[in-house]
Parts: C-alpha cells; structure tokens; sequence
C-alpha cells in the first residue's frame, strides 16, 4: 500500500541486521587494526555460538508470550552432567546424547510440565527452576569443577572445518533447522498461533498444552547443545557456567525483532540478534575495556539496540 | 447515490428547534483514500438521531471526527451556529458533546465511585493535606445514578463484578455529570440482554425529555424503530438518505444501507422427516460442576438448523464448549450418525468432524498475528494433521487455493489474502472464521452468535450460509440472543434457562411467537 507500510515490513527482516552493521562500523573506527581482521571475524562468530545457541531456544518460550529464565542455569547442569558421565568412562558420544540432548529435553519438560499444571507464568516457573538446576548443579558436583575428558571430545567440540570453527557450523546449522521449523512445519505454525492468542488457537484444534510442552523442550535442549559447547571449550564443566546468560538470551531474541507479547518473531533475526550480542562483547575486549565496565556498556548497548529498533518500528 | 434516497425530507426539514451540530460536506481521507465522500448529518435536541450503515460505511469515523480525534479533510461542522473546520477534543467536550464506545471505557478495577470522579476527585483539607472528600463524591453520585434508575447499586463495588449494562450506565452517568448535550451511543445494546435493553431505552427517552440529543449507532432495525426520531443512512462514506423513521420502512432502510434487497427469512423450504435417525443426537450432557450445564440431551435432523434461545448467562455458551470438548463434562455423549464421537478436547472434536464459531471473535476466535490465508488454513491444518495436530509441512500452496476459493464464495472484502485480519471490518472478520471452519467440511457446526455486532449485509450472507449447511444435511446449531434471527433461520428453537432446556418449540410455535413480534 504506502511507502510507510513497506518500510516497516523491510525493517522487520532488515532492521536486527542494519543494528549489527552499525555497531560493526562503529567498532571497526574505534580499532581499525584488529577488530577487522579475518581472524578476529571467525572470533566474533565462535563467541557468538553459545550465545546463539540458547538464544534460538529462548525464541520459542517468548514466542508464546512466555519465557524461559532457566537456560543458563540449564546449560550449567547439563554441562555438568554429561562431563561426570564422560569422567564416569561413558562414551564421549553416549555422554552427549544422555547428559546434553536427553538432559536438556528432561529440564525443558520439567519446565513446560510446571507451567501446564500449575498455571502459573513461565517467568515464575522458570525464575523457580533456575535456582533448582542451578542448586542441583552445585550438589551434584559438591561447587567444584570436573575437568579431564578426552582430547578426542575436545577436539572434536573445539575444532575447524576449513577455517570455520565447529560450534559455529553447529550453531548456524541449528538454526536452519528451526528457520525450517518454524516456517515450514505444521508444528511451527501451530506455536506462533499459540503465541497471537493461546484463546482462540485452543478452539481451533490446537493442543496448547502440548504445544507449550514442546516449546520449552525445545528450549531445554538448545541450553543443552550449548552446555556440551561451553564444557568443551573450557575443558572443565564449571558449576557457576551459563550464570546471567539467560540475560544475553533474552536480549538477543528481543534485539531480533521478536514481540514480549508473542506471535511474532524470525528466526534469522533471532541469530544476527546472537552475534550483535557477540560482537559487542569482542569489541568491547579488544578495546580493552575492563570487564566491570563491560557489563554497563553491555547493559546501555542492549537497551539503546532495541529501543532503537521500536523507534524505527514505530515510524511506519 | 441520490436515486437511492426515499422521498422524505433532507436536512432542512421544517423542525422547530435549531440543530446543536450540523456536520456538512464532510470528507475524509487515509493514505489516499476517500472514507468520508461529503457527509451531511444534522442533530437536533430533544431527539434521537439514529446513524445507520453497514460496517466499514465510515460512522466510526464520522464520530471520530465529530469528537475531535480526527481532524477531517474538508467540510464544515457547525456548533451552535458557529462554524469552524474542525473540533479538538476539548471543545467537543467543552459544547457537551460525549461518546459512549461499544468498547465500554470505565475502569474495571477501579469502583464505580472512582470511575464517576476519575481525574476530577474532589479534595478536602485535613490538617492541611489534601484528600479524596468520599462525601461528596457519594452525594453526588447517588443523586445522578438515582436518576438512571439504579438507585440500589453498590457504588463501592469494582466495575469490573458489575454486568455489563450496569457499566454502561456508569458511563451514561459520566457524560451526565459533564452536562451532556449531545450523546453519542455507539451500538449500546451490542451486549445487552431485552430487558436491559428496554430499561437503557426508557433511559434514552428520558434524556431526550430533557432535551438532550442522543445519536445512536445500531445495526439492529427493530430497535431503530423502537427508539429513533430521524435517521441517517452512510454507505460507502456517501450519505444515501436522511428522514423520518415514521415515514420509513425497515426495507427501504436495508436498501439504503447495503443498495440492495435483503432476504428476511431463511427457513428449510422443505418440510423435516423427524422420524429418521437424527444427524446429530445428544445425550444427558452435564458441565464437571452440574450447575452450568443439567442434563441436556436433544436432536437435530437432516436439513435442519436447531436455534438455542435464551438470556445471557443461562448456560447455552457452557453447553457449547461442553459439547466441543472445550469445557469439562461430568457426563453426556455426542452421537453423529449413529457413531458416538463425544470429543475430549477441542482437537477430538475437530478431528471428528465438528466445528464451533465461538462467541466472541476477539477473544475466542482469530489468530491476531496471521493473514486471512493462516486463519484459513490453520484448523485444516491441525485437521489433516497426526500426533494431535502437530505432524507435517505446511502445504502453503494448497492453502492459498482454499483461502481464494472461501475468499470469493463468501465474499470477504479484502485486499488479498495475505492481508492482516486486524485490518478487516468486523463482518468480514466473521466471514474469515466462517471460512476457517468450512474449510474442514464440518459435519456439525455450531454458531454462538453468528452475526453480533456485523452490519445487515454480511448478516444475511451469514444466514444463507448457515441455511446452506442444513441443506447439505450437516447438524446446525445456532445460539443467539437476538430473536428476530432465531426466527429467521431456526426451523426449532430451544430455550434454555439455567442451564437447562425448558421447551422446544417447532414450526407452528415458532410461527405464533414469530407473529407476537411482528405484531
């Protein structure tokens, strides 16, 4: 119809990837000798994974008008998990399919299960859970960490294809398989009308319950994928892993354009979200800038981004 | 347009009192397009002024512009003989002029005290800090609700607890207290039971005694007669005609409004075989808290379409979502062609072929975030779908041919189908969610107030549809509150009474309450 309306429909697919590009210019000005370099590019992108990861999780909680406070705490505990497995003298492989994706599914269930039978909003359930995985966490693990699993693992978690490091391919081939998801399945669709009105998706056939289950396994099981990552490339399973990173989760699903008030939401914007998040974090280390005062900027960036975002949005 | 208009006096009528507002010329534009093409509207006070149009014809913004919150593109609007471009929202205020919203604006959490006072609390001093004087807010308010005729309501109450027509009275008193001159009722019965709806008219009467004028918006033509002095008819954002309701025919009226003849009746032209086994047999149905819902068992047959009469609140809702598994049962069986496929759950339900237009569309109905196409296609969707619901690609192909293919059989008036249902009117906001359901090919379909709030147009079309299904020999039910449609489409009516049903009546009853109506 107008122009207006055109531009808001192009700022919702473009608009999460114009605040990158803003925030890539401002940092390549403010360090043009490192921060351009290809190195530090495949740097950006493997810091950015895990981030990704449980981001891409976090989209569907919110997608629904929910959210899912516990993924760090997740991460934390399946992470832990399939490290004293793998320690246990399990296979690297066993480990991961039992303490990563069967962990994260279970917490993830745990979670949707609360919600479904109690009634109660996601915020309170998983505000709840979080301190319970993370308080099973550090009792499993009596808070110290459990480190000493095979190179072949490690190897494997932290190494390269070509020049690309294998978290990324695994981050960004997961999130092909949810764009799928979420664009092409049944299953996909029915949750984004869970999200615009649970109500009258209910009337229609649509099993919320079900649907809310689903969505918070899934979110149960990215944090999962993102706590073998993180075990890996620490090389130890820390008890305190993950903790605040439901923070940066939430903020790169909300910098991707993705409503608090459900029913809408892109994938795709969902991972550039993941690697603004990213790249401010790298920008801000090369710059040198002490971590206390990371965390304020880091604070100030998410906040301006998307606040930007809603000015932009609001203009159509 | 003027070959449309009867042959009754235009705006200089020969009325003894001066107009308080005269709009003339009116014109608006969005975007670019022209909603308001030269509107003329006179109202006079001590007279009910009925504003007639189908949805989407421009009255909304037509009053929007009368009460200032849209400024319009040209055309004059005379205030007590001063004429001036446009109003602002004080000075509509500030000449007495108050809008009554279908979407009622009190405050649910707030009493009806507060709400009455809300922004302008009065304030004593004690020591020297200010506070709410409840004094003289409740003589105050005593004294005009009094006038209203609710003299016994708990003033203490959150709105909130209170009917709806209590809440509407409540506002009426706000406009009251603000020395109305001109009320603005946007469809105030759209959720009124009749008897509320006769006190709100003995309401309006004695404010018309009192000289104020009162414009009221309504779809409902009985009413219109009921309660209007003069009319105005908007089509398509064209004044078509202006009068006497006295002087009018209720068909000259809908011909105004939607510039053709609308159909009326919509019974089986056939008679019924009720001695074959029923389409649709329904036993001993009781809601989980056998209060709602009592035992309720009936039948409907090939080719008919079961009307459900009764008061708001007595229960036919809760029968519904206990017959579409939305709401718990404690006991009951749903029988279909002999087969009994009693669901547990919606998605039982609509796997076995039921469908249910719910009461109300906002809440129940569309899915805000898609386009008609995904309102469409999504209950087809978790139809064909295994795993309840949730297995398989989306076929957005096959979906698009469904959604032109509803799109054009009935008529929804649209952009394309990708367009948001947000942006539609509300009939065709209906039309979508008729479309939705009969693209699953239901065998037995359940409408709960089909046509409320939708304009006389899409209300026939409704109607055909409905009586379409019965003659495919799908079981229909309709709930409405609405006699005249009961009457129009029903081939028997149950009335329901907490939670009960008391009587069916067939043809020749239906015939005889239908001949009281009419007089």
């Amino acid at each position: 119809m107008s122009q207006r309306v055109k531009l808001g429909k192009l700022w919702d697919i473009y608009g999460t990837l114009c605040i990158l590009l803003v925030i890539v210019v401002l940092f390549s000005a403010l360090s043009p000798t490192y921060f351009t370099r290809p190195e530090n590019i495949v740097q950006i992108f493997l810091q950015s994974s895990i981030t990704i990861l449980i981001a891409l999780g976090e989209f569907f909680p919110i997608l629904i008008a929910g959210i899912d406070l516990s993924v760090g705490a997740v991460l934390a505990l399946t992470g832990m998990i399939t490290a004293q497995l793998m320690v246990a003298g399990f296979d690297p492989t066993l480990a991961v399919l039992l303490g990563g994706v069967g962990g994260g599914l279970v917490l993830g269930a745990i979670n949707g299960l609360l919600v479904n039978f109690t009634g109660l909003h996601p915020f309170i359930i998983t505000l709840g859970t979080n301190a319970i995985f993370r308080g099973v966490t550090m009792i499993i693990s009596g808070a110290s960490p459990v480190f000493g699993f095979s190179y072949d693992f490690v190897n494997t978690v932290t190494g390269f294809v070509g020049f690309v490091p294998v978290p990324v391919i695994f981050a960004l081939s997961f999130a092909v398989v949810l764009w799928f998801f979420t664009a092409k399945t049944r299953l996909g669709r029915n949750i984004y009308a869970v999200g615009g009105n649970k109500e009258s998706a209910f009337y229609s056939g649509i099993d919320v319950k079900l649907h809310t289950l689903i969505v918070f396994m899934i979110s149960g099981l990215c944090a999962g994928l993102a706590g073998v990552l993180s075990i890996a490339r620490l090389g130890a399973a820390e008890p305190a892993a993950g903790t605040g990173f439901e923070t940066y989760a939430i903020a790169a699903v909300i910098i991707g354009g993705t409503s608090f008030f459900g029913g809408k939401g892109r994938i795709p914007s969902v991972v550039i979200g993941g690697l603004i998040i990213g790249t401010i974090n790298n920008g801000l280390n090369i710059l040198r800038v002490p971590t206390f005062y990371q965390l304020v900027v880091m604070g100030g960036l998410i906040i301006s981004a998307v606040a930007l975002d809603r000015l932009i949005g609001r203009m159509r | 347009m003027s070959n449309l208009a009867p042959n009754t006096a235009g705006p200089a009528s020969t009325e003894a009192a001066a107009p308080i507002v005269r709009m003339v010329g009116i014109e608006k534009h969005f975007n670019n397009v022209a909603v308001l093409k030269g509107v003329n509207l006179d109202i006079r006070p001590g007279e009910v002024h009925v504003l007639l149009g189908e949805n989407g014809a421009g009255k909304s913004t037509l009053m929007k512009i009368l009460t200032g919150i849209h400024e319009p593109t040209g055309g004059e609007i005379v205030i007590d003989g001063v004429s001036r471009p446009l109003v602002t929202p004080r000075e509509a205020s500030e000449a007495g002029i108050s809008i009554i919203y279908q979407e009622l604006s009190v405050i649910n959490e707030l009493s009806a005290l507060e709400n009455l006072f809300v922004g302008r609390l009065p304030v004593k001093r004690r020591l020297g800090i200010p506070m709410v004087d409840w004094k003289v807010m409740e003589g105050e308010a005593r004294a005009i609700i009094g006038r209203l005729g609710l003299a016994d309501l708990d003033l203490n109450k959150p709105v909130g607890e209170m009917p709806i027509a209590h809440r509407q009275i409540i506002e009426i008193a706000k406009s009251l207290m603000k020395n109305v001159r001109l009320l603005v009722m946007d469809e105030p019965t759209s959720s009124l039971t009749s008897v509320e709806t006769e006190r709100l008219f003995t309401l309006v009467r004695q404010l018309k005694a009192e000289g104020t004028a009162v414009l009221f918006i309504s779809h409902k033509l009985d009413e219109v007669r009921e309660i209007g002095d003069s009319f105005s008819v908007l089509k398509d954002g064209v004044s078509t005609g202006h009068g006497r309701i006295a002087d009018t025919t209720n068909d000259d009226l809908v011909r105004l409004m939607v510039g053709r003849v609308v159909k009326q009746r919509f019974l089986a032209e056939e008679p019924i075989d009720r001695t074959s086994q029923p389409v649709l047999k329904v036993e001993n149905v009781t809601s989980a808290d056998r209060k709602r819902v009592r035992d309720v068992s009936f039948e409907v047959y090939h080719g008919e379409v079961l009307g459900f009469a009764g008061l708001v609140g007595s229960g036919r809702t809760d029968l519904m979502n206990c017959l579409f598994g939305a709401e718990p049962r404690a006991d009951g069986k749903i029988i279909l062609n002999g087969a009994d496929i009693t669901p547990k759950s919606p998605i039982e339900a609509v796997k076995s072929g039921m469908a249910y237009l719910t009461e109300n569309r906002r809440q129940t109905g569309f899915t805000p975030n898609f386009t008609i196409e995904g309102n469409i296609a999504v209950t087809k969707s978790v139809k064909d779908a295994p795993f309840r619901g949730t297995w398989g690609l989306v076929d957005h192909k096959a979906e698009r041919v469904v959604a032109e293919e509803q799109r054009r059989q009935l008529s929804i008036r649209c952009a394309g189908i990708d367009q948001s249902i947000l942006e539609l009117s509300g009939g065709n906001q209906q039309k979508v969610l008729v479309a939705k359901w009969m693209s699953i090919a239901p065998s037995v379909i359940i409408f709960d107030e089909p046509t409320r709030g939708i304009d006389v147009g899409a209300k026939s079309q409704i109607h055909e549809i409905i009586r379409a299904l019965a003659n495919a020999g799908k079981a229909v039910i309709m709930v409405s509150s609405e006699l005249p449609e009961i009457l129009a489409v029903c081939d028997r009516v149950a009335v329901f009474r907490n939670g009960r049903i008391m009587d069916t009546l067939a043809e020749e009853s239906i015939l005889s309450v239908a001949m009281r109506d009419g007089k």
